[in-house]
């Protein structure tokens, strides 16, 4: 384990390399030693600049607020760990830590998205059939887009949206961007 | 109790009478007599925490743009209800760890109080008087708590007999104290409508700092009603934690049982809502706020907001008690869009004097 002053150094070091804002480093130097250390060891793995350390360190704080634990306590959660040994690249890791600690940060929200893209998946409409909704589902509006070549596919098209309604499936994807 | 470190005069408005009522209620405070752009050459006050030092230098100085304003929940996109707002102070004594006014009013070195009252009466009166057929709404509680200034300001004795001399106006006097003292000695015929904003006791007391507790804002609420006002409240911001549902539903059964529904002109709800620069100083100066950790979304109009499908929820939640509770009180929601409307209440309203009329007509 680092010395207080090595890890001092290591941080100034990694914040230099990836050119971190004084106001970002000061952020994460006024965290616990052993919460900053618990973060040092998870970027050197990430490698992260500003921006993505900006989420972590957001995502990080609310969820320390709001489940009252330390922040190394979070980041050493199974699912986390998990998502740290990811195999393929620093921008794969990333990706998987990110995913699951947005997971976290935003439980209600995240399974909302899960079950909009299952609902979307069971109206099973092929390449033809497009379901867009508005950014983060603010507002009531989903937008179907349905493309074809030729009237005979736009027909075929039709009638499969029809069916779906007919079947419930695309009340189905209504009734889920309302659940929480 | 509200105390400041200093009383900063513009020079010239030594004799106003709000001036001459905060010096004999404040008469161990330095006086300073200030120039009029005194507060453009002045630097923010040092520290830490240069917005909550401001709030403690009282600063008198004489409005010179006009008073009266259209609510700034009028923003394209939101539905609105028409409301206008007066401010005779901007800063407030109170420090709710939430509040618009720590983005709003950052480099406000001050508290400042405007000393002529008599201005602001006079382009009421000018708006209002001109159209006797058209109801308003007017608000003091945009810039500051409408109230807990009240009993060393007294602006309640100018504000009350205007409106109520009125019938095509009612003043709202929006609040987190119990200063009400002063407006049991003033006769409102009805046009003036004392409103609380309340959370439940577990986030009011950690964090609406330097209010009154949720108990004493309802007993505040019932006194001002047996003495002839009209009460309204405000369920804004709409704060979601664990166990909201609960406390939120208690409260409001707290509210219907101290008051009399009959005498409620109006309950809002409204989400928490916040811009990204308020976020940030919220961070820097509450650090142990869990209001950051909700699950909240940036929405179209630039504001963070809980995510849509979960206000809707809690707004359904409040407003089927509400209406368990008080089914005759009109209810609306503030900066909320078209489709929560729609989700909500089943339909949005056709126009923004849709929901206006929905307010005044029933007190009006």
């Amino acid at each position: 384990m680092a010395t207080l002053n090595e890890q001092a150094r290591q941080i100034a070091a990694y914040a230099q390399r990836k050119r971190l804002s004084r106001t970002t480093l000061a952020r994460w130097q006024a965290w616990p030693g052993t919460d900053q250390a618990a973060l040092l060891f998870l970027l050197q793995d990430l490698q992260c600049g500003e921006n993505h350390l900006k989420d972590l360190l957001d995502w990080l704080e609310e969820i320390a607020a709001r489940d009252e634990q330390t922040i190394a306590d979070i980041l050493e959660r199974r699912e986390l760990r998990r998502a740290r040994a990811t195999p393929g690249s620093r921008n794969d890791k990333l990706k998987a830590v990110k995913t699951v600690l947005r997971k976290i940060r935003y439980p209600r929200l995240t399974r909302l998205e899960e079950n909009v893209r299952q609902a979307v998946k069971a109206l099973d409409l092929g390449r033809a059939g497009q379901v867009s909704f508005p950014s983060d589902f603010e507002g009531d509006e989903v937008t179907v887009t349905l493309t074809a070549r030729d009237v005979h596919a736009l027909q075929d098209g039709l009638s499969q949206l029809q069916q779906r309604l007919d079947d419930g499936r695309f009340q189905r994807v209504f009734d889920a961007l309302d659940e929480v | 109790m509200y105390q400041p470190t200093e009383i900063l005069i513009e020079r010239g408005e030594e004799e106003a009478p709000v001036v001459q009522r905060a010096l004999a209620r404040l008469p161990e405070l330095p006086v300073h007599i200030v120039e009029k752009d005194w507060e453009q050459r002045k630097a923010r006050p040092a520290g830490n925490d240069p917005f909550g030092a401001g709030k403690r230098r009282l600063f008198f100085t004489r409005q010179r743009a006009g008073f009266l304003e259209h609510c700034p929940a009028g923003t394209p996109g939101l539905v609105c209800c028409n409301y206008l707002v007066v401010s005779l102070i901007s800063n407030c004594p109170m420090d709710c760890s939430y509040c618009f006014l720590q983005e709003y009013l950052a480099n406000n070195p001050t508290l400042k109080v405007f000393t002529n009252s008599d201005d602001l009466l006079d382009e009421v009166a000018q708006v209002v008087d001109r159209q006797p057929w058209r109801p308003f709404r007017i608000g003091t509680g945009e810039l500051s708590d409408s109230l807990a200034l009240d009993a060393l300001l007294g602006f309640s004795a100018d504000l009350v007999p205007f409106f109520a001399a009125r019938k095509n106006v009612l003043l709202e006097l929006k609040t987190k104290s119990d200063c009400i003292d002063n407006l049991l000695r003033l006769e409102s015929h009805g046009r003036v409508v004392v409103s609380w904003s309340l959370t439940p006791p577990a986030i009011a007391d950690t964090e609406e700092h330097g209010t009154a507790p949720f108990a004493n804002r309802l007993r505040a609420a019932r006194r001002v009603q047996q003495a002839g006002y009209k009460t309204g409240f405000h369920f804004d911001p709409l704060i979601e934690y664990p166990g909201w549902e609960t406390d939120y539903q208690q409260a409001l059964e707290q509210v219907f049982a101290t008051v009399d529904p009959r005498g409620v002109a109006w309950v809002s709800f409204g989400s928490l809502r916040l811009t990204p620069p308020l976020r940030k100083a919220i961070r820097q100066r509450f650090p142990q706020t869990r209001l950051l950790s909700g699950e909240q979304v940036l929405c179209d109009d630039g504001k963070w907001r809980t995510f849509q499908a979960l206000r809707v929820t809690m707004y359904r939640a409040l407003i089927t008690q509400l209406n368990r509770l008080a089914p005759t009180v009109p209810v609306y929601m503030c900066m909320e869009t078209a489709p929560v409307w729609r989700k909500v209440f089943g339909r949005a309203p056709g126009c923004d004097k849709d929901v206006a009329r929905s307010l005044t007509a029933p007190n009006l």
